[in-house]
């Protein structure tokens, strides 16, 4: 691998009371879209604000762009925190145009570049209104925005799709696929395992500050392995569910009432679970062996637990 | 530096064009225009001399001659329009004096007959002025203008009138009560600079309490402009862009920038009204006299030069522990509490200020000047005394500009680590340890 733009070094951040971020090691490539996941409180937006210097880790190292991460990188970096914010009281071009200088930009260019943003993202009637006249998705439009404009080679986002609707939420999605295309690098934090699953080319997942699984997302669910199985039933639940009770097939199972995602049981194979469920006469729609999802990797990789948290937080 | 004059330009840009500061600014010389401009036209009503009837009980001239005094009483001494009084003297027997008295006073204040009406009754007799006893019975006794005029004008006829009695010559004794003139000129570095101090004094005066007032007014709004940015969460953005002391600086110049224009636009105001305050009443129709002599202090340049140097390091000091203040606080209701210790500082310099009054050149003066807190009240006002050596003055301001780095440092460190910090508010033992670990 060439020099990876952005790298941590076995990175320790500790709060009082508790460590949040423990031995984390990962590197980021140049170019294409990179998932930072986990549950909430997995230590995710501990480890972005060290990568964006407001956090100094306690232990190890944090390298951007090849040097040692400062504050001289900020120009070069996009960042959109989890807590947006802005200054409600100024107006949209004004504030962008604000935002752009604050990472060097001249204010003459800063503006330019906000209007034909503000175009893009369909804020162009905007522009002289106060921030908080507009709605709550129109704003985090804004601040998207206002962590583009100085053309970043690195755009970090924590949890970027949290709060959208799913309109505004494709609109930042298409815009985030496209910077990728053009060759940025994104680093996004997200703790729905789908999202990440669709959009991006490497993951790290975390969980209670600890890196569980690392690499590019085709060869996580390879190294996973193609031992999962995904099936639907129309009868016999019953009968069902104690077919995937037996622990001599199946290791673990999703059980999602109609369906499941099954993991087999070492040494056991598809067929002798498709031969027992059909002994079990439960109306089998559907039987495939498939790759694994994410999420189902994740659950795999930090247990239970942390899976309830995860189901919690993506029902919500 | 782009960055810091950014911040400066926004913190500057915002405030400016918000609803209170244009009111403000304006209000300001609204107000002064207002109370400058009330007397002159108050003088200019028209009110009617007031119908006195000088009922005369006494032996000898002293009657004859309050009544002759009234009728030569302007209604205002400086114009000079009109007189104050319509008088009538009406010498009586002291045995008729209760009866003429009390059928005057059935004319007095009548409402049915305006113009035979009378405004009042001035009753003297023989023991007058044995006693100093004079009565006046009237409808305006409630307006202490009105019987304050009476008063002062009785009360030197009377005396006169008693020394005349004695066989002294009241204009004798009259010259010898003449205030004393007494001169000031103030010496500085063996040579008499003819000035006499007083003026540049309270000038200098005037300006610790301007400095005062600012500190209290938008050092308040420094804090509680910290704390809206960390609750509307503005602040992690900025966290990310700039550093903390960029953040600072640019919040602390650009609201004491704001600070001073709306001070420059008050100054202004009222030099405007001092300097051209005859014009200006001509233009409302009274003589140029109307206007008290508010002799307004010839401000040598030197002496502003201090004056905006020492505002300027006193805001950014006292401004900067404001904004660390904010920077512990998630809420403004919070501040409330925690930045008593600043504002009591700010208290203590004001109070250092009267307390070298009376000795402005003396050891304690000296020292206080080189103490940051205090130094900006406190060596201003001692310029104004007489100019202090330039080794004193660059003293205070390495001392000031020392202070206030140090400010900065510490309260960069308490915002570093403050301005992410939510929820509860800091302790003091937590707050140490964010400026030792930094």
């Amino acid at each position: 691998m060439p020099d990876p733009l952005l790298r941590l070094d076995r990175v320790v951040k500790r709060f009082s009371g508790h460590t949040a971020v423990r031995s984390l090691s990962m590197s980021v490539p140049s170019g294409g879209i990179f998932g930072l996941l986990g549950p909430n409180g997995a230590g995710k937006t501990t480890t972005i604000r060290m990568i964006m210097n407001i956090l100094t880790p306690d232990e190890g190292t944090i390298t951007l762009f090849g040097e040692p991460a400062s504050r001289a990188h900020s120009d070069r970096i996009g960042f959109l925190p989890e807590e947006r914010g802005l200054y409600r009281k100024m107006e949209v071009l004004d504030h962008l145009a604000f935002l752009g200088e604050t990472k060097g930009l001249r204010r003459r260019d800063a503006q330019a570049r906000a209007r034909a943003w503000l175009e893009r993202l369909g804020l162009g009637d905007w522009t002289t209104h106060r921030v908080e006249d507009l709605s709550k998705g129109m704003q985090q439009k804004v601040q998207f925005i206002g962590t583009l404009l100085h053309d970043p080679a690195l755009i970090v986002l924590d949890e970027p799709f949290s709060g959208l609707d799913p309109v505004n939420s494709k609109v930042m999605k298409d815009v985030v696929v496209e910077l990728a295309r053009e060759g940025r690098t994104v680093l996004f934090s997200t703790h729905i395992m789908e999202q990440a699953e669709r959009m991006c080319d490497h993951i790290v997942i975390i969980a209670r500050g600890e890196k569980v699984v690392d690499g590019a997302v085709a060869d996580v669910k390879r190294d996973a392995g193609a031992r999962h199985v995904r099936l639907t039933f129309t009868r016999n639940r019953d009968a069902a569910r104690r077919v995937l009770q037996d622990r001599a097939l199946v290791l673990r199972a999703e059980d999602h009432g109609a369906s499941a995602e099954v993991e087999l049981a070492p040494g056991a194979n598809g067929e002798g679970l498709l031969r027992a469920l059909v002994h079990a006469d439960v109306g089998l729609s559907q039987f495939a062996v498939v790759e694994p999802s994410l999420e189902s990797i994740f659950i795999a990789k930090v247990g239970p637990a942390a899976a309830t948290a995860v189901a919690e937080v993506a029902g919500a | 530096m782009h960055k810091i004059l950014a911040v400066i330009r926004r913190e500057f840009m915002t405030r400016v064009h918000t609803r209170a500061f244009v009111i403000g600014t304006i209000l300001g010389p609204l107000l002064m225009g207002f109370m400058f401009v009330l007397p002159i036209l108050l003088s200019r009503r028209e009110t009617a001399p007031k119908q006195i009837v000088v009922l005369d009980a006494a032996r000898g001239e002293f009657g004859r001659l309050t009544a002759e005094r009234l009728r030569g009483e302007m209604r205002d001494t400086v114009t000079r329009t009109g007189p104050r009084y319509r008088i009538t003297h009406l010498a009586v027997n002291p045995g008729s004096l209760q009866r003429v008295r009390d059928s005057l006073v059935t004319l007095t204040g009548s409402a049915s007959e305006p113009t035979r009406s009378l405004d009042g009754v001035l009753v003297i007799d023989d023991t007058t002025l044995s006693s100093g006893r004079i009565q006046y019975l009237g409808v305006n006794v409630g307006s202490p203008a009105d019987m304050g005029a009476l008063r002062r004008a009785l009360d030197p006829l009377v005396k006169s009138a008693r020394l005349t009695e004695a066989g002294v010559d009241p204009m004798v004794v009259m010259g010898a009560l003449r205030p004393i003139d007494f001169q000031t000129l103030k010496v500085s570095e063996g040579r008499v600079t003819g000035d006499s101090g007083e003026a540049s004094f309270l000038l200098a005066y005037v300006m610790s309490f301007m400095l005062y007032f600012a500190l209290l007014l938008y050092g308040i709004q420094v804090m509680s402009s910290v704390v809206e940015e960390k609750s509307s969460r503005i602040m992690e953005v900025l966290v990310s862009s700039l550093t903390p002391f960029q953040m600072l600086l640019g919040k602390v110049v650009g609201v004491g920038l704001v600070a001073l224009l709306q001070i420059a636009i008050w100054a202004g105001t009222a030099m405007v009204l001092t300097t051209f305050g005859g014009r200006i009443a001509t233009m409302f129709g009274a003589s140029p006299a109307t206007v008290s002599d508010l002799p307004l202090p010839a401000v040598s340049p030197d002496m502003l030069i201090v004056f905006l140097l020492f505002f300027s390091l006193g805001f950014l000091f006292f401004a900067a522990a404001y904004a660390a203040v904010g920077s512990m606080c998630s809420t403004v209701q919070e501040t409330q509490q925690s930045h008593t210790p600043i504002t009591l500082l700010i208290a203590a310099g004001l109070f250092c200020m009267f307390a070298l009054l009376s000795e402005p050149a003396g050891p304690l003066a000296r020292t206080l000047s080189l103490v940051p807190f205090v130094a900006p009240f406190v060596t201003p006002v001692r310029y104004s005394f007489a100019p202090l050596p330039w080794t004193e003055l660059l003293a205070s301001t390495v001392a000031m500009i020392l202070g206030i780095l140090g400010v900065i440092w510490i309260a960069a460190r308490i915002y570093r680590v403050g301005i992410l910090s939510y929820g509860k508010k800091a302790s003091f033992r937590e707050v140490v340890r964010w400026v030792r670990e930094g």
